[in-house]
């Protein structure tokens, strides 16, 4: 059976968050917190010889955005609990220190999955991030589980 | 800067894994760098009374340590998509494993593909996922 749900919320914009400038320290410490050891992300001077000519955000940098709303506010519920199942990040350009980031949320897709254990429901929330040139930086979709 | 070729990458090759003690000051660091500083993620206690066994580390911070497994075996490795489940909570104070080989070369687009995980000392993988790298060539 069709998960039933009204499908007009799929790609409407919840949120628009746009973020203060990126600081070098920002990058330098969220590197060093995952243990960072690449000098693209850690060491300012080895960066600037390196493949983007100057330090860059560790990868998953883009995941420490967040929303001003983290969640739509007609956020659909189909189980009693929520789980965070997930994240599947596509990065088409490195952040840089001073970039200015903007966000667009969507609700991007809804289904379900029969597992063993019943029925779970996937909420997909997309984050969209482009920078100051207008240039796609990533695209973050958060799949929250819901069962 | 440890820089492999898409040349000398081969499919099948190991991404040599990463062992490390996960403490819960690594997560609070984490989660406090990250603006995730939620009970869940830095307190026992808080975490109980949401449910949870005690605190567990941000699903986004298993992602960031697969991505750096991936930059500590070929720091010139650009990662353009990466995707992980996280199918149990992991809760810290344990080992943990990070772990990943080559499954695929596109010699068109100089990419490959990986798979990878991380696990306990058991053996059970908390964290499932897949990269995609684009490769320097030996060419360019």
């Amino acid at each position: 059976m069709a998960l039933e749900f009204d499908r007009s919320i799929l790609g409407q914009v919840f949120d628009e968050t746009d973020f203060p400038p990126v600081e070098k320290t920002d990058l330098l410490q969220f590197a060093d917190a995952l243990g960072e050891t690449n000098p693209l992300y850690t060491d300012e001077d080895a960066a600037m010889h390196g493949p983007y000519g100057g330090l860059v955000a560790a990868p998953t940098y883009v995941t420490r955005l967040r929303p001003k709303k983290m969640t739509p506010e007609h956020m659909p519920r189909f189980g009693k609990v929520g789980f965070d199942g997930g994240r599947d990040v596509e990065i088409f350009a490195p952040v840089r220190p001073g970039d200015r980031l903007k966000m667009v949320s969507t609700i991007h897709d809804i289904y379900e999955k029969t597992g063993r254990s019943g029925s779970m429901y996937f909420i997909v929330l997309r984050n969209e991030i482009t920078n100051q040139d207008g240039q796609k930086v990533a695209i973050v979709d958060h799949r929250i589980m819901q069962r | 800067m440890k820089t492999l070729y898409f040349e000398e990458v081969e499919e099948g090759d190991e991404l040599p894994p990463i062992d490390l003690l996960l403490t819960k000051d690594f997560v609070r660091k984490y989660a406090k760098t990250a603006g995730m500083d939620f009970p869940r993620f830095t307190d026992d206690e808080g975490a109980r009374q949401e449910g949870l066994p005690g605190m567990i580390a941000p699903g986004v911070l298993s992602m960031g340590l697969l991505a750096r497994l991936i930059g500590e075996w070929n720091q010139a490795a650009q990662i353009t998509r990466i995707g992980t489940t996280f199918r149990s909570p992991v809760l810290p104070d344990c080992a943990i494993h990070l772990l990943g080989f080559v499954t695929q070369k596109d010699t068109e687009r100089h990419t490959a593909e990986c798979d990878i995980w991380m696990e306990n000392d058991d053996g059970e993988r908390w964290v499932i996922g897949t990269a995609t790298v684009l490769l320097p060539t030996r060419n360019s």
